[in-house]
Parts: C-alpha cells; sequence; structure tokens
C-alpha cells in the first residue's frame, strides 16, 4: 500500500489541505483562484478515475462518460426542474454511479484489457452522442447554458456566493468537495477494501483462491470510481455555467485527464492532485499557444509512459527509496 | 419498403461496411500477432487522406502513381511509429497499458500536428472514376462502388498471402508463439514491424478510397478508429476473417438504422450492438482462427 500512499499520507494530505487554507486567506487573484478551481475539480475527477485505472487495474477510458452524465443530470434538473444544484449534484453522481454498475456488468465477464478499453470507450460515444442528440433539453452542441450556480450560504453577516465570477467562493467549495472525496478514498484505502483492491490488482486469481469475490468488488470499486467522477462532473457544471456534449464528453477531455492521471503518477494516490494543478496551471500559462495545447498533451502523454511511467508521484517514491537505501548501506558500513 | 431502396440500403452498407472491414482487418491483424492495440491507427487514415491529396491535387500526379507513392510512405510510417514508440515498451512491465497510452497519446500529436501543418479546412479529392451504374432503378456512381470491389479484392489478397504463402506462415507462426518462432529462427521483430506496415497499408488504402466521398481533415480517423475497434471485438479479438466479416455486418446493421432512425443516432446503435455482443458473447460473434 505504502507505494499507492507514499509515506505518512495522512500527513501529506494535511499540509495539502493547510496550503489550500493558507490561499483562501491570502490576497490571490481572482485568474490564479480560478485556474485552482479547474485544478481541483480535474483533480476530482482523475481520483475517482484513478481508483479503476491505477489501484484496481481495470484499465478502463471511458470516465469522461460518467462526468458528462453527472454534469448534465444534475444542470437539467437544476435548469428545468427549479431544485437547488445542492442537492441535484447528488442525484448527478447517482445516476453516475448506476451507470458505472450498468457498464460495469459486461465488463466483469471480460479479462482481457483490450475488450475493457474498447468498450468503455464505446460507451463514453454513445453517451457523448445522445447528449448531443437530445436537443430539445440540451440543445446540443449549441451549449446547455443558464445552468443555475450553487445557492449563496450566509454566515450572519457575510455571504458566501458561487459560479463562473464569483473566484473565492468556487474555490473554497471546489477545495471542500476535494478534500472530503480525499479524506473517504484515504480512509477506505488504508482499511480492508483497500487491501483487497491491491489483492485484486496483483493477482485476480490469488486474490479469488483467499475468498474475495471479485465480482462484487470491481462493480463496487466501479461504481463507487463513477459516482465520484459524476459528482465532479456535476460540481464542473455548476461552476462553468455552460455544457456542450464535446466539451465534457469529447476526445480532448480523454486525453486531458490521461496525461493529468499519467504525468501525476497512475495508481498513486496524490497523482492527480499533482498531475491536475501542474497541466492546469501550465495550460494556462500556455494559452497564447492555443492551437500547441493538445501536441503538448500528447507529447507530455508519450515522454511520461517511456521516462517515467509512475508519474510524478512515482520519481518522489524512488528519490525516498533510494536515499533509504543509501542510508542503511551507511549505517551497515559505519558498524 | 421498395425492392430498389432495399437493394440501396444493402449496397450503401457494404461500401461503408468495406471500410470498416479494412480498417478493422489491419488492427485484427496487429493485435492477432503483436497483442498491440494501436490508439493511433486512425491517424494512419488522416495521414494517407493529406498525402494522396498532396500528390494527386497540388502536385498533380496520375491518380495510380499518387495512391501507389501514397501506400508505400504510409507503410514507411507505420512501421517507423512501430519501431519507435511500440517496439520499446514491450520490454516493460505492464506493456500493454502503456502502450495504450502512449499510442492515444501519438494520436492526439498528430491530430493537432495535422491541424497546425494543414489548417482546419476541409478538402476533397476529384472522383476517380466517372459514370453512373444503373440496377432496376437504382442509381449509383461507379466511385462509390468501387470502393467496395477495391477492398474486397485487397482483403482477399492480404488473406490470401495470409493462409497460402510460406510468407503467411511465417507471420501466423509468430502469431501462436512469438519466442517459438524466434528459436526457429524466424526473425519475429522483423515479422512485427511489417505486420504493423501491413496494417498501416489496409488503412491507406481506405482513406485513399474515402477521399473523393468523404472531406479529408485532421479528425477523419477518430470515427473509423472506433468502428474499426469495434469491429475488431465483434469480429473475435485478433481474427482477421472474423473482422472482416464484422466490418461488413457492422456496415449492413448502420445501413438498416439509418431507414428507421434519424441519421445521429446511426453510431449510438452501433456501439451499442457492440455493448450488447460483447454482454452475451464476451469473445465475439466469429471467435476462430487467429491471424
Amino acid at each position: 500500500m505504502i507505494e499507492v500512499l507514499g509515506r505518512r499520507p495522512a500527513l501529506t494530505l494535511s499540509v495539502c489541505v493547510a496550503l489550500f487554507l493558507l490561499i483562501s486567506v491570502l490576497p490571490v487573484n481572482d485568474y490564479v483562484l480560478h485556474i485552482l478551481t479547474l485544478s481541483l475539480i480535474f483533480a476530482m475527477f482523475a481520483s475517482g478515475w484513478n481508483l479503476t485505472l491505477g489501484i484496481l487495474g481495470l484499465k478502463t477510458l471511458g470516465h469522461h462518460a460518467f462526468f458528462a452524465i453527472g454534469a448534465y443530470l444534475s444542470a437539467i434538473v437544476a435548469f428545468y426542474g427549479g431544485v437547488s444544484p445542492w442537492l441535484t449534484i447528488w442525484a448527478g453522481a447517482a445516476l453516475a454511479a448506476l451507470a458505472g454498475l450498468l457498464i460495469g456488468l459486461p465488463i466483469l465477464r471480460i479479462r482481457s484489457m483490450p475488450h475493457v478499453a474498447i468498450v468503455t470507450l464505446a460507451f463514453a460515444e454513445i453517451v457523448r452522442l445522445i447528449f448531443s442528440n437530445l436537443k430539445d433539453i440540451t440543445r446540443g452542441e449549441l451549449g446547455f447554458w443558464g445552468i443555475p450556480p450553487f445557492d449563496p450560504v450566509s454566515f450572519g453577516e457575510t455571504t458566501i456566493r458561487f459560479g463562473l465570477g464569483n473566484a473565492w467562493g468556487s474555490y473554497v467549495l471546489a477545495g471542500a468537495f476535494f478534500f472530503a472525496v480525499q479524506a473517504g478514498l484515504l480512509l477506505l484505502l488504508r482499511s480492508r477494501p483497500g487491501m483487497t483492491f491491491a489483492a485484486i490488482r496483483d493477482s485476480e486469481a490469488a486474490a479469488e483462491s483467499l475468498g474475495i469475490n471479485l465480482s462484487t468488488w470491481k462493480l463496487a470499486a466501479f461504481a463507487l470510481s463513477a459516482g465520484i467522477v459524476g459528482l465532479s462532473g456535476a460540481i464542473y457544471a455548476h461552476y462553468v455555467m455552460i455544457l456542450t456534449p464535446t466539451s465534457v464528453a469529447g476526445p480532448e477531455m480523454l486525453i486531458t485527464l490521461l496525461a493529468i492521471i499519467i504525468v501525476g503518477g497512475a495508481g498513486r494516490f496524490f497523482g492527480p492532485l499533482y498531475g491536475a494543478l501542474l497541466l492546469t496551471g501550465s495550460l494556462e500559462l500556455l494559452r497564447e499557444f492555443g492551437e500547441y495545447r493538445m501536441l503538448l498533451y500528447g507529447a507530455l502523454v508519450i515522454g511520461f509512459v517511456f521516462a517515467a511511467p509512475h508519474g510524478i508521484a512515482g520519481l518522489r517514491i524512488g528519490r525516498l527509496r533510494r536515499r533509504d537505501r543509501r542510508g542503511t548501506r551507511e549505517r551497515s558500513s559505519a558498524a | 419498403m421498395t425492392a430498389s431502396l432495399f437493394l440501396e440500403m444493402v449496397i450503401n452498407g457494404l461500401i461503408s461496411g468495406s471500410i470498416y472491414a479494412l480498417v478493422g482487418s489491419g488492427i485484427a491483424l496487429v493485435y492477432g500477432t503483436t497483442r498491440v492495440l494501436n490508439f493511433a491507427h486512425g491517424e494512419l487514415l488522416m495521414i494517407a487522406g493529406y498525402l494522396v491529396l498532396f500528390f494527386a491535387v497540388t502536385l498533380g500526379w496520375n491518380v495510380i502513381l499518387a495512391s501507389v507513392v501514397t501506400l508505400a510512405l504510409v507503410g514507411g510510417i507505420g512501421a517507423a511509429i512501430q519501431r519507435v514508440t511500440i517496439a520499446p515498451l514491450l520490454a516493460r512491465e505492464d506493456w500493454a497499458f502503456r502502450v495504450i497510452a502512449a499510442t492515444i497519446g501519438l494520436s492526439i500529436l498528430l491530430q493537432s500536428g495535422a491541424q497546425i501543418v494543414w489548417g482546419e479546412q476541409f478538402r476533397t479529392l476529384p472522383y476517380f472514376f466517372d459514370g453512373v451504374v444503373s440496377l432496376g432503378g437504382l442509381r449509383m456512381p461507379v466511385q462509390r462502388l468501387s470502393i467496395l470491389v477495391i477492398a474486397l479484392a485487397l482483403m482477399g489478397l492480404c488473406a490470401l498471402v495470409l493462409y497460402r504463402t510460406g510468407l503467411g506462415r511465417i507471420v501466423r507462426a509468430t502469431a501462436q508463439d512469438a519466442e517459438a518462432a524466434l528459436a526457429v529462427g524466424i526473425p519475429a521483430g522483423l515479422v512485427h514491424t511489417s505486420v504493423f506496415a501491413i496494417s498501416a497499408v489496409l488503412a491507406g488504402a481506405g482513406a485513399i478510397l474515402l477521399s473523393p466521398i468523404l472531406t479529408v481533415n485532421p479528425w477523419m480517423g477518430v470515427s473509423f478508429l472506433l468502428k474499426g475497434f469495434a469491429v475488431v471485438i465483434l469480429g473475435g479479438l485478433g481474427s482477421f476473417g472474423g473482422a472482416v466479416a464484422a466490418g461488413f455486418l457492422l456496415g449492413l446493421i448502420e445501413a438498416a438504422s439509418v431507414t428507421v432512425l434519424p441519421t445521429e443516432w446511426r453510431d449510438v446503435v452501433a456501439f451499442t450492438f457492440l455493448i450488447a455482443v460483447i454482454w452475451v458473447r464476451p469473445n465475439g460473434l466469429f471467435a476462430g482462427r487467429e491471424a
């Protein structure tokens, strides 16, 4: 588990939370807060996907479908039903988890990785086409605009507002959701389910022989992962307040998230956060070179696959290990 | 439905099916021999489309000459992709997923590269063949029919080489067990590279046949890649004949769906069919002998 979580994951997470809170009290400009908000939302997406892709070892490629389902369902219910986004996001997450169960069922029967990759990719394409074809409800590629932001929250005198244009509130909200999900995942991974996931990833046959019910565990992991991704999609929808099927479920979303996970470190608990911060941040710096953006992402994915397959999170562990080894050698030579 | 409408539906299905079969059989050949899933396969189509456009329109070469040069170049590019990005990864742990990730990266790299080099304008080639065939009230341009005929001839040629020649035996032996093939003196690495070249040529042929009736653009490979994958899975992963049969089946299903539903639901029907089949028959419809 140390390979997944790193050393002292709770401490690392606390440091991240402290940094997050520090930034929230500093006079940071709205543009930086906007970038951080997007990073946190994508980091949540990536950590949900990482659960199946990296930690369980099921190579699924269609998680942008769950992002789109969460985003669109929450937006549709809030927009047409007039329900508060504070409630609709849970409906979005629940439907995404249900869709995860649905697509998880045929995948359970397949052990071959190419099948899993292609079937999940085909599922994402179906979802994108459905949202793009239901023009009466979603306005298709013209864009679903007018999605309400989260309702303002008042504490006595102060009122916190959310949505694009209210950078501080949105940043705090995205952070609160992200760190709540991370804390929950950390608890989960450090207890029995985490061990079970690791056992399944290392050897399905061995795990099964120890009495682990593969179908149940895989389905549960799939639904949880899809639910987290759906929740991040719903938060995204009420933050940016406009959706198009291509922007949430198109190939660009796939490559962006794949790059975040691979650059951050697939199967590493903190990989998604590092990857999202680095890529979303550097992307904004390169805004002027807009047309080179996808070129850069493609090159980054190839480069990391070759040079650092465990991503940034993996690099740190590699260095720690080497230092450890050197430390023990010095100690033994001294003795 | 009148007889001529039905006939038109079947012929249209076979025409688009033949392209799916060309793309899918190439993917199946590569997967069957090397167990590699190449997500940059669609970009070979796109590159071939731009190359034939360059030779036939910009330079004004004869269409046949332009096609032959394009196919040779695309075969070379396919081999280069295998040598540079895929072969070095095969020796590492967890290579199957790394190859998928690296080829997805390559695919995006090539798409945005094409967008920067050639821009976003959508271009079309003039028809290679003039004339229209009349078949009992149904009029079909020769250009469209030629797609079916040429694709069938190419896949027939491939099957002939695979199953009736010494070269084909070498490929099939490598597919069964690369190490054992090496032990009896077959240069397995070379076979892997040449299989990539062959699959690139098949995709390139598909692009050349399509370029007069579709537009050449940086993203033209994406939809064909997904369809090609669907075909490969339906046909039983790695089976050449299965992929060809599944390609035509998928084309026919799409053509039939268009007569009932609006066109924009066509791909939804195709991919739903794929998932339904996987649910019932995880090994595909025609699980049989491997490439």
